[in-house]
């Protein structure tokens, strides 16, 4: 009998798993500011003034500056359908990251007409953004409370055509068309890429994206503005990109050109180009990234073809690097003026065996003694020390960051 | 989980209040008698002991029990037209039991007389696993007890590696001739048990301890009788039941390896305080409100305090730290008996109990861990791979496992009657350290460099209550057996962070586009799975031989719950974390919101409803009949055709739909997604060539089946690997969504041949063909992240040999007897015809001087699998020793596609020693004593294309170790 006593405290192991849940103290009401509990969870109040959108635009619509539109997933235009979204109108992405991120996605075949003014943009910003169509109306753009360095609380603008891309090799056939960086492929308008390197999508103009960049797995953000297989027969023009958590505005592939560009205070890259993109982007500053100020790759796939960058000013600021390129980076970098350089920051290769990569009239802001300390290889021949600001910053006067003084002295 | 242990709790209780007291006076002859030729027990055969004029009967189970005074006897076992037995030298003392199993006999020709042999060669160790396996009318293999005692595993999985054409896979999967978990089916007592493992069909074996097994049996050719979905093979886990004799067991061992154990910079983070009884306290539980579809942010509308307050409810522990390892210790009692009720009467009624419980701790450190990532170059011309990312570090894990297992059996006339509980029990706590590499230059990667500490803790549980009844019926020759089995499993992952700094070239910060930003995850399965099953058979005479129908039904349910929450950390404004930062500060009181930088918060990645949850079940109505018969003398044929009807249903959703688009989202409510009726046609021939010689013929019809997760619209980001699964319900281009089952057609031909003392030889040959195979393909159109999909891909087949050879040495001179070999060698081909998606996504990449066939081999199958026991068994000396070796052959493990090039997994050659020898006056006390690793190997895998030279997928070394044991019998 004496025996059975051993095993007594084997089985009281098990009876210390039936210890309770312990609580935070937290409740319902504590974290529903914005909406009633009902059975513990939070509801949000209504708001006639606010459209909530939930699904794909799959007819043609049109968002008015009257309303303020909150996205409540990823939201696509479908082929076939335009969006018409009114100058001054804003749209707000509610918060979220990984499934749960929201942003508004342009697939292939289906338009934007998103055609801001210099005094009425429009503004893609994050849900928690109190700005107001009004306020837009009354040509103050700036968040009345979001400082321009907070991240990550949307997703971001995406817009894919049928263009060109580099992204496998083809057969003459098979053409490339990959799914989109941050969309799972199970989406299917996460698809780009073509053959039609004139497609249009339609006109993207006067728009400045907010506090975007949600994170969806390690590496695998939602840019600012991503312009997946975009044809040239897309405007962009007038963009402005703030606080995104990933990069700035980033091509993949496509023919788009584009111009007046400012991207400040990104988590990642401002400016960033990758699998042969063949489009120009001309007049554009950079302020503050937090890598790379052009993070400029090569084809990913046997169709080869370059771009062009020209008339910039960075603002260097926290940037990793000045100019990062690949091996295989084919590009031509003309007027391009840095400033705000650290120790540290470099055009971070000059050889390019595989690629080609065309420096001009490369502007660094250092003692021209020193310069060769913010290359690394031989300098060459199209850098030199200057202070001479290469973009015309007298388009820009719509911007946030023009309003927040940031820009001044380029 | 909490269900289970109450269940768990109250079963035991009960168990404890039937056990009466242990007692004995004289001493006890126990023994069990069966058919040399069938293998069967023999019931009613006479024992009688001509010394002292008493004797007694067999019962249903062919076991008999004779009460005698202290002394050595002489016993004679004689049935009608059967060969009477004498088994000499039964030494017989007070309070014991003496127990003389496996008395088989032959039926009595012309020639035969009595035979004698003695107690000691009867109780040799494999006898009653080859027995079964002589006379099985399918194709079996099999380990007992005995044997893992010899051998000296721990678990179930070590010990099953061990049985012919078995491997393993990740130390916890078991793959049968080399085939996928996909097709290989575990069971519990001849029961459906569920899997641990949400990314696995079949279950996690390593939390088995081997002291809860009496033995593991593998059938390799389908029988009606059996459940239809498996293919390379179906394991059963027999649990110990009826013990022949008094058992009080008690054993605790040691083990050390050299590059894990004392050593002081063992990787670890603080758990709860009930982590060394293999589960979590509660500190790891998600915070009560974190589950809610709004959370605290500095941008949600809530106060300062509330964000403070909730980022507060968070454990801060981000970092692993290090510490001291203890090394491995486990230990294990077991205790039982039986003893009679009504004693005197011809046919007595038996009552036995049993008790097992056992603890192990292991501690790994290891030193050299790698993680690669590698892409094909785009350049036909180029042949090298190039990585995209590599994580190089170290990883600590310390794992408890306690298992508990409690029996009562009841025997009354012709009816036995068994209760089985069994609780398991496993907590693993992993802290890691890695420094990760990514090339901007790769395809989709933006290059970075970054440092991660990762800290995890899986919990698993399972909890097993059969109940069992067999009945027999001599008059008619009816049989009857039932069993209801239910269990409860559940395998959470409570707060698994990941916190990856990048280094910049000036500062070093959390980048969501590089290193990304800290996470932290749980993810919960719960499973139920409840099993009945009735099996009826008669015998009689058919052809003037004796014959067998039978026939049963069986019903399985499963229901899975499954769900996974993560949040981001999230930072307010600019970060500075100064040079070097350590994940261990940045949850410290300064950075979090709202403070001066970094103001850190945190943000829900979890929609409502949540896509990454999801429900599914299973019901499964099987009945089957069968006919045993001679059709002619020396050639058994067993003919049988089993019924399925399956549905499963599934609840769950895409993140279209959870995002709010409820109009082009898709959402299932206990929907079907899968119905179907299949025959399944058995056909097994067992043509005796000689007493001793088999020739096996067997074809059969099986399948394999889309598991919960697959048969979804689940999108699932593996937080460990960062890859997103897709369910198949997805459509793509070429995948139109409707994933179906596969069904496959077997052929078996086997010959074997018997010889005493346990000596065999046997080859086999083997043919499956696979209709419609599913696997996991890489999805080419991603190029960012990796996605995969479950998939039909285009037909299969299978085929190969097996030899198995257990031999002793004796035929060499006779002073070799007790050295034995035990060699099993498989070897497969396997083929899978491509499909044009996957060989256009492969031409596309084809290098230079390579040509692409669209056929290649099937994923998870191993080209040969290799075991070799060399044994020195002496019985007298009560000595066991050998050298055991194991290998798998290169094996396809992750389809590539595209861009990436496949992994294979490469050959574990693994040398184990043990020793074993039994010591003390009456040999009560054993010492084990074995080094595992001989060869020190790591255990890796590679991607490899073409005439690349091979890159790292991922290399772990488990290094050497050295465990001593103790046992002593009471």
């Amino acid at each position: 009998m004496k025996k059975i006593l051993f095993i007594l405290p084997f089985l009281a192991l098990f009876f210390f798993t039936s210890c309770g849940d312990d609580d935070d103290g937290l409740t319902c009401e504590d974290i529903c500011t914005n909406g009633t509990c009902v059975d513990g969870e939070c509801i949000p109040n209504d708001d006639e003034d606010v459209v909530i959108v939930t699904e794909n635009i799959s007819s043609d619509a049109t968002w008015t500056s009257d309303k303020v539109y909150q996205l409540g997933g990823r939201i696509a235009v479908l082929s076939g359908s335009t969006l018409t979204i009114e100058p001054g109108t804003v749209i707000k992405g509610e918060a979220g990251s990984g499934p749960n991120a929201t942003a508004l996605l342009v697939a292939r075949g289906g338009n934007l007409m998103a055609e801001g003014t210099a005094s009425l943009p429009i503004i893609f910003t994050s849900v928690a953004d109190e700005i107001t169509p009004e306020q837009v109306a009354s040509g103050n753009y700036a968040s009345p409370n979001l400082d321009p360095d907070i991240r990550g609380l949307w997703g971001g603008v995406i817009v894919l055509g049928n263009a060109r891309i580099s992204a496998s090799n083809d057969d003459g056939e098979q053409l490339s068309e990959v799914q989109i960086e941050g969309i799972p492929t199970s989406d299917p308008n996460g698809l780009y890429g073509g053959n039609d390197d004139a497609d249009n999508s339609g006109i993207i103009r006067y728009i400045s994206i907010r506090h975007g960049g949600s994170n969806i797995g390690a590496g695998n953000e939602i840019n600012g503005l991503t312009l997946g297989g975009v044809g040239n027969g897309t405007v962009v023009d007038h963009i402005e990109v703030v606080a995104n958590q990933d990069d700035g505005v980033e091509w993949f592939g496509g023919s788009v050109n584009t111009t007046n560009v400012v991207v400040w205070n990104t988590g990642d890259d401002a400016i960033d180009a990758d699998q042969s993109w063949s489009g120009t982007l001309d007049n554009f500053i950079v302020v503050n990234p937090s890598d790379h100020s052009f993070e400029l790759d090569g084809p990913e796939g046997s169709y080869k073809a370059g771009y062009t960058i020209k008339n910039g000013s960075v603002i260097s600021g926290n940037a990793s690097t000045l100019i990062n390129t690949d091996d295989n980076t084919i590009c031509n970098l003309e007027n391009i003026y840095f400033t705000g350089i650290s120790e540290g920051q470099l055009i971070d290769r000059v050889d390019h065996v595989e690629g080609e990569v065309n420096y001009t009239n490369i502007i660094l802001d250092v003692n021209p003694d020193n310069l060769a300390d913010f290359v690394n290889g031989p300098v060459p021949a199209g850098v030199s020390a200057g202070n001479t600001p290469q973009a015309d910053a007298s388009v820009f006067g719509w911007t946030w960051a023009a309003q927040a003084g940031v820009l001044s002295g380029l | 989980m909490k269900i289970s242990q109450k269940v768990f709790i109250g079963v035991f209780i009960l168990l404890f209040l039937l056990v009466g007291i242990v007692h004995g006076q004289n001493g006890i002859i126990r023994g069990h008698v069966i058919d040399g030729k069938t293998g069967e027990d023999l019931i009613a055969a006479t024992v009688f002991i001509p010394s002292i004029g008493t004797g007694t009967s067999t019962d249903l189970d062919g076991k008999f029990s004779i009460h005698v005074p202290e002394g050595s006897y002489v016993i004679k076992i004689s049935y009608l037209s059967y060969q009477t037995i004498t088994v000499t030298e039964i030494v017989v003392e007070a309070d014991e039991v003496t127990l003389v199993p496996n008395i088989s006999l032959e039926e009595s020709g012309v020639n035969l007389g009595e035979a004698t042999v003695t107690a000691t060669a009867v109780r040799s160790s494999e006898a009653a696993v080859m027995l079964l396996k002589k006379n099985s009318t399918t194709v079996l293999d099999g380990i007992s007890s005995s044997n893992i005692k010899l051998v000296g595993d721990a678990t179930a999985i070590e010990a099953a590696k061990r049985v012919t054409g078995v491997s393993i896979e990740e130390g916890k999967y078991i793959y049968v001739r080399g085939l996928g978990d996909r097709y290989t089916k575990v069971m519990l007592n001849k029961t459906d048990i569920p899997g641990l493992d949400p990314d696995k069909n079949s279950l996690q074996m390593d939390i088995f301890p081997t002291s809860l097994i009496d033995n593991i049996t593998v059938n390799k050719t389908f029988g009606a009788d059996m459940p239809a979905d498996f293919t390379g093979g179906i394991v059963n886990l027999e649990t110990k039941d009826f013990p022949e004799e008094k058992i009080f067991e008690v054993s605790a061992g040691f083990s050390y390896n050299s590059d894990m154990h004392f050593k002081s910079d063992f990787l670890t983070y603080d758990g709860g305080s009930t982590d060394f009884l293999g589960f979590d306290d509660g500190r790891r539980d998600l915070p009560g409100l974190a589950r809610s579809s709004s959370i605290p942010t500095p941008v949600s509308g809530a106060s300062t305090d509330q964000v403070t307050r909730f980022v507060n409810s968070f454990d801060p522990q981000l970092g692993a730290k290090t510490t001291k390892s203890f090394m491995d210790y486990d230990a294990s009692i077991t205790l039982g008996n039986q003893f009679q009720i009504g004693r005197g009467t011809a046919q007595e009624n038996k009552l036995g109990y049993i008790f097992s419980a056992s603890y192990r701790s292991d501690y790994r450190l290891y030193n050299e861990v790698f993680y690669g990532e590698y892409q094909k170059f785009i350049d036909p011309e180029k042949l090298e791979l190039r990585y995209a990312t590599t994580q190089e570090g170290r990883l600590g894990e310390h794992s408890v496992l306690i298992g508990i297992l409690g029996g009562l059996a009841y025997q009354s006339g012709n009816s036995k009657y068994r209760l089985t509980a069994m609780h398991l029990q496993n907590g693993e706590s992993r802290a890691g350290q890695f420094d990760l590499d990514n090339d901007g230059a790769a395809v989709g990667q933006s290059g970075y460099i970054a440092y991660s500490d990762n800290l995890e803790y899986n919990q698993r549980s399972m909890t097993n209550v059969l109940l069992n009844g067999t009945h027999k019926f001599q008059e008619n020759n009816w049989e009857m057996d039932w069993r209801l089995a239910t269990t409860l499993s559940d395998s959470y992952d409570p707060d698994i962070r990941r916190t990856a700094f990048t280094v910049l070239p000036n500062r070093t910060i959390f980048a969501a586009g590089a290193g990304g930003n800290p996470s932290r995850i749980w993810r919960n399965l719960d499973e139920i799975n409840t099993t009945s099953r009735i099996d009826l058979s008669k015998k009689f005479n058919l052809f003037s031989s004796p014959s067998k129908f039978k026939f049963g039904g069986m019903h399985t349910y499963k229901d899975r719950d499954y769900e996974i929450l993560f949040y981001d950390i999230q930072f307010f404004g600019e970060q500075s974390w100064g040079e070097n930062p350590t994940a261990s500060q940045v949850l410290e009181p300064e950075n979090l919101y709202p403070a001066e930088v970094n103001n850190v918060y945190y943000q829900s990645g979890n929609a409502n409803p949540n896509p990454n949850e999801y429900q599914s079940n299973v019901n499964n109505f099987a009945g089957y009949t069968s006919l045993e018969f001679n059709p002619v003398p020396k050639l058994k044929a067993v003919l049988g055709i089993r019924g399925e009807y399956y549905v499963q249903r599934h609840t769950g959703r895409d993140q279209a739909y959870a995002g709010g688009n409820t109009a082009k989202g898709n959402n299932l409510v206990n929907e079907k997604v899968l119905e179907s009726f299949d025959l399944f046609p058995a056909v097994n021939l067992i043509y005796s060539i000689t007493r001793d010689q088999n020739l096996r013929l067997s074809a059969s019809k099986t399948i394999a089946r889309p598991s919960f997760k697959e048969l979804s619209y689940a999108q699932i980001l593996d937080p460990l690997t960062n890859r997103i699964y897709n369910g198949s319900l997805f459509t793509y281009k070429d995948w139109d969504g409707n994933l179906t089952e596969t069904r496959i057609q077997n052929y078996d031909l086997r010959w074997e041949l018997f010889l005493n003392q346990n000596q065999i030889l046997s080859i086999s040959g083997f043919y499956k063909s696979f209709d419609d195979p599913i696997e996991l393909v890489r999805i080419p159109e991603q190029q960012t992240s990796t996605e995969y999909q479950p998939r039909n891909v285009g037909d299969g087949q299978v085929y190969g040999i097996e030899l198995e050879v257990r031999k002793n040495f004796e035929f060499i001179s006779p002073g070799l007897k007790n050295f034995a070999i035990n060699t099993n060698l498989t070897l497969i081909k396997s083929k899978i015809d491509m499909s044009t998606a996957e060989f256009e996504a492969r031409k596309v990449y084809e290098k230079v001087g390579e040509t692409i066939d669209p056929v290649r081999d099937m994923a998870g199958q191993a080209p040969y699998v290799v075991n070799v026991g060399l044994t020195y068994t002496n019985f007298e000396k009560g000595i066991n020793t050998g050298f055991f070796y194991n290998v798998k052959g290169e094996t396809l493990h992750i389809v590539g596609g595209g861009l990436f090039p496949d992994i294979f997994f490469q050959p574990f050659h693994s040398l184990n020693f043990s020793f074993s020898r039994k010591i003390g006056l009456d040999k009560r006390t054993t010492i084990d004593i074995r080094v595992s690793n001989l060869l020190n190997q790591k255990v890796e895998s590679y991607y490899k294309n073409f005439t690349a030279q091979p890159k790292i997928f991922s290399s772990i070394n488990p290094g050497r170790s050295f465990s001593l044991g103790i046992g002593h019998k009471f």
